[in-house]
């Protein structure tokens, strides 16, 4: 029975050969610190300090009566739920314009998609000018009236600031996978439709979007996985601030570990936040799955 | 017939707002950017500066260390988008078309492995990295991007829809599995190979978050981190900042608008279904 | 310059789905042998083992002598044509031809001497610079043959070349192919589903079905002398008709059935006499069915009265159905008589063409 065995022996291993290095890496850099971070968690680990003694839940423990980080999982959790469904409605939106065939659409998508494509801290620095106190925002708001604040600096409109830009930075790519979506609903889906006498609103609810729920599941998740770990635009343009105003798990994630160096206490609260992630999909697979029929 | 017309004018005319939107903020950054006043903080704003200059875009170069995290974000972006390419498309192809015990286990495990938030892994990453003493060099910055699961998914995507019979024709003619690989599927998948390339340059081009934890010195910034530098030092000088935020963006933008199809139609068609 | 011969090859798929049980092929040097039968019967399984790019579960593969069954596809110096032609959409015509042999490192002079004188034999060498999407099925296909011509391997192998083209192009093809096998005086193993495509080409036919080989033999003796039910209703368009019925005896020995009942001829009487009062499966063409009342022919069974169902004139040969204990029934006249549907005509069967298959088995019984 050593027939064929040659031919599946060259294919072990050269699959093996072909897979070895991204396996190297991929161990190295996602397998063992997942479970290292889990190790960790349970450390008193201080990066200055060589002594790192096992100190159980202890960081746990500390994290639910640490107000920061209950004020952080509470800017998070704000966070997602403001930006997720605004965005996806808005993509969604604009991929439904852009399929009406429309003349320039390639320059829209161009336009849309720029904000996507470009690195964080420049649309952050942009938005920085555009939301000071004599800003762009401010300027426009004055033409109609209106007195702004400093928004960054407000308490109250810091957080809703930084949720507008990232609603404005990531929509293009998700109205980009929406697009996507509707394309590959057939012509004559519609045409039928047409001639039940569907009207274009009735036609947006009755297939279209049925019809995308796929895409729109996937865009939810990833918008969400993207919220909960925002990062980016808190470092460059807050810094957590006004007093905690804009502080979110990630960030706190990172002054602890890399500010205070407080590693073990930074790994506890990212995995909470990693089951707080977990969690969410979990809910939203098992109560809006992708293809309920 | 009438009423369909007036509502295809009224969406062209949201999408030009949404347009001004979307554009507005880069225009506006390129406006001052070119603006040869130091104090932008006028009321009410000019949208168009009243005299121009290119000073910032040259001052930029000579009193910043601008060249050095071009140089930086260069080398990295360039490694990180070669050993994409070129490991990701490898196992892609181990994964979909050599059998061999394991392959489902490691597929799962890479696929299972993006549900992993990139958070949680930072400490350790960075611990990791202490260890070898490769905190704020170039290996430190690289290493952990030299590929992803998400470019392995998409090339193994993109291999399963070439048909079987090519491969087994080329196993007739002569040619290992590498072979198989390396002359007949690389050059039939330009168009993944090109979306991978061009994701994984502007993902790398832009990467902030793990750059800024693992460099310590400005020599050792990438433009992004270095932009974020030049904001805290310089923040009363908006003309040169944005100057700044122009040049960050030139390369993305390019890359965009030249290779603009293979992102919107990402992988999946190829010049083989016909 | 090969004989290619299997041995009791099995494949079983995951130690559970047998796709090919006890398989015994001889194919000789120069031979134009078919796989032929229904899909999934196993024909393509078989084809692909030979190659190379299907693993043999157990029995032994010989190529002129020598077992290859652990040899690599391309240590077994054969060369293989597909269905979807399989061309590299990369290379040109010329590189898509060289290429096996520039990865046996063959000189280039050889290489480029193989090519054009392959692409002469194919007309193909205007089209040597091109890239297949330029090209039409036909030429892509001339192409794929020519990648195989130029290896000179031991066997050709086709899997089912021709059914990508155009029912035009098929029938061009298939003379094309044939001629070829005569210039080229090599051994070629063809599978197709098509059993008009097996019949024209094939000088030994190897019929298939549920991984079964269940006769191999010439077209024409396939056709006249089938092994079983299954060879007896695939081979041959239209197909031939079945109904079933018992043996009985009378003044003499009958074959009974609801709508038709005849005395067996002389011919057959032995052999009838053996299934007394057993039921059986008659089988006879389209062809063997005779209007009584218009055509005269010797060697007929006795009248039986039919009513006509359905006429599909075609111009050389008419066909006409109707049912018999419930099974369409095709007959095929040459004659230019007008027949109408509702028709009452007597037909008869030649006597020297009635097959009998045991109901069970489906063996032929002689």
């Amino acid at each position: 029975m050593k027939k064929g065995l040659s031919d599946r022996q060259k294919q072990t291993r050269s699959g093996y050969l072909f897979l070895i290095f991204p396996i190297i890496i991929f161990g190295i850099f996602t397998i063992f610190p997942m479970f290292f971070a889990l190790f960790i968690s349970f450390y008193d680990w201080n990066l200055l300090i060589p002594d790192k003694p096992f100190v159980g839940l202890a960081n746990y423990i500390e994290l639910f009566q640490d107000e920061v980080f209950l004020i952080a999982t509470k800017n998070t959790i704000i966070y997602a739920l403001g930006v997720v469904p605004v965005q996806t409605i808005l993509s969604l939106f604009l991929a439904f314009l852009m399929n009406q065939k429309l003349p320039g659409r390639g320059f829209f998508r161009l336009a849309f998609y720029l904000p996507a494509v470009t690195a964080s801290v420049v649309t952050s620095t942009i938005f920085i000018w555009i939301y000071s106190k004599p800003g762009l925002l401010n300027y426009l708001l004055s033409l109609a009236g209106i007195n702004g604040t400093d928004w960054l600096t407000n308490p109250n409109t810091a957080l809703l600031s930084i949720m507008a830009l990232n609603v404005w930075s990531t929509s293009g790519y998700f109205m980009i996978t929406f697009l996507a979506g509707l394309q590959n609903i057939p012509a004559s889906v519609y045409e039928a439709a047409k001639i039940d006498g569907a009207s274009a609103w009735t036609q947006f609810w009755k297939i279209t979007f049925p019809l995308v729920r796929p895409v729109t599941y996937f865009v939810v998740v990833l918008s969400l996985i993207g919220c909960f770990q925002v990062f980016d635009q808190v470092f460059i343009m807050s810094q957590g601030g006004p007093v905690n105003s804009t502080t979110t798990m990630s960030f706190f994630v990172y002054i602890n570990s890399f500010k205070y160096f407080r590693l073990g206490y930074g790994a506890a609260s990212a995995i909470i936040l990693a089951m707080i992630i977990y969690f969410v999909t979990v809910v939203q697979k098992r109560y809006f799955p992708p293809e309920p029929y | 017939m009438k009423k369909i017309r007036l509502s295809k004018i009224f969406f062209w005319l949201l999408l030009v707002g949404m347009t001004f939107i979307y554009m507005g903020p880069f225009l506006f950054s390129l406006s001052i950017s070119l603006n040869a006043e130091q104090d932008v903080f006028q009321w009410p704003i000019k949208l168009i500066p009243q005299k121009w200059t290119f000073k910032n875009y040259i001052q930029i170069w000579e009193d910043l260390p601008f060249g050095r995290w071009l140089t930086n974000s260069l080398i990295i972006s360039i490694i990180q988008t070669i050993s994409n390419v070129f490991f990701s498309s490898l196992a892609g192809f181990a994964f979909a078309r050599l059998r061999f015990p394991g392959r489902n286990f490691f597929f799962s495990l890479f696929m299972a492995s993006l549900m992993i938030p990139g958070i949680i892994l930072l400490i350790p990453k960075f611990i990791v990295l202490n260890e070898f003493h490769l905190i704020n060099t170039y290996s430190g910055i690289i290493l952990p991007g030299l590929v992803s699961v998400v470019n392995i998914f998409l090339m193994k995507q993109f291999f399963e829809t070439i048909p079987k019979a090519l491969e087994e024709a080329a196993l007739i003619d002569g040619c290992s599995y590498f072979k198989i690989y390396w002359k007949i599927f690389l050059p039939i998948s330009k168009p993944a190979l090109a979306a991978v390339a061009i994701y994984t340059f502007q993902g790398s081009w832009n990467e902030f978050m793990w750059t800024v934890i693992v460099t310590t010195t400005s020599d050792m910034f990438t433009l992004p981190v270095g932009m974020n530098f030049l904001k805290n030092e310089f923040l009363v000088n908006w003309p040169l900042l944005m100057a700044g935020t122009i040049l960050i963006s030139l390369p993305t933008l390019v890359i965009f608008i030249v290779f603009q199809r293979y992102f919107v139609q990402g992988v999946g068609t190829s010049g083989l279904k016909e | 310059m090969a004989r290619v011969e299997l041995k009791n090859i099995n494949k079983i798929y995951d130690k559970k789905v047998t796709a090919i049980s006890d398989a015994n092929i001889v194919i000789e040097d120069q031979e134009f042998a078919i796989l032929v039968g229904p899909s999934g019967c196993g024909k393509s399984t078989l084809l692909r083992m030979i190659a190379g790019l299907e693993s043999i579960t157990s029995g032994d593969l010989l190529i002129d002598g020598v077992r290859v069954n652990d040899l690599a596809p391309k240590d077994r110096d054969i060369a293989m044509v597909f269905q979807n032609y399989a061309l590299y959409p990369h290379m040109t015509v010329f590189d898509n031809m060289a290429f096996g042999l520039k990865l046996r490192k063959t000189p280039k002079k050889e290489i480029k001497e193989r090519v054009h004188h392959a692409a002469e034999i194919l007309g193909l060498t205007d089209l040597l610079k091109r890239r297949p999407k330029a090209m039409s099925g036909g030429q892509r296909q001339r192409v794929a043959i020519g990648r195989a011509i130029v290896r000179q391997p031991k066997v050709f192998l086709f899997d089912e070349p021709l059914s990508n083209l155009d029912a035009k192009l098929r029938v061009q093809m298939r003379t094309e192919i044939k001629r070829l096998h005569k210039q080229l005086e090599t051994t070629i193993i063809y599978v197709t589903h098509d059993q008009t495509e097996a019949m024209t080409m094939g000088n030994k036919i190897i019929v298939l079905d549920k991984g079964l080989i269940q006769q191999i033999d010439s077209p024409m003796r396939l056709y006249n002398f089938p092994a079983n039910q299954f060879v007896a209703g695939f081979i041959g368009s239209p197909n031939m008709n079945f109904i079933e019925g018992k043996i009985e005896k009378g003044n003499r020995i009958l074959f009974k059935s609801p709508d038709i009942t005849f005395s067996i001829p002389e011919n057959l009487e032995t052999l009838a006499s053996n299934f007394l009062n057993q039921e059986i499966i008659l089988g006879f063409r389209p062809e063997s069915i005779y209007d009584q009342n218009n055509e005269n022919v010797a060697w007929l069974t006795e009248k039986v009265k039919i009513e006509i169902d359905v006429i599909e004139p075609i111009g050389a040969e008419t066909f006409i159905y109707f049912q018999a204990n419930g099974n369409d029934i095709c007959m095929r006249t040459t004659s230019n008589k007008e027949y109408y549907t509702g028709q009452s005509i007597h037909i008869g069967f030649d006597t020297t063409r009635l097959y009998f298959f045991d109901k069970k088995t489906g063996s032929i019984l002689r």
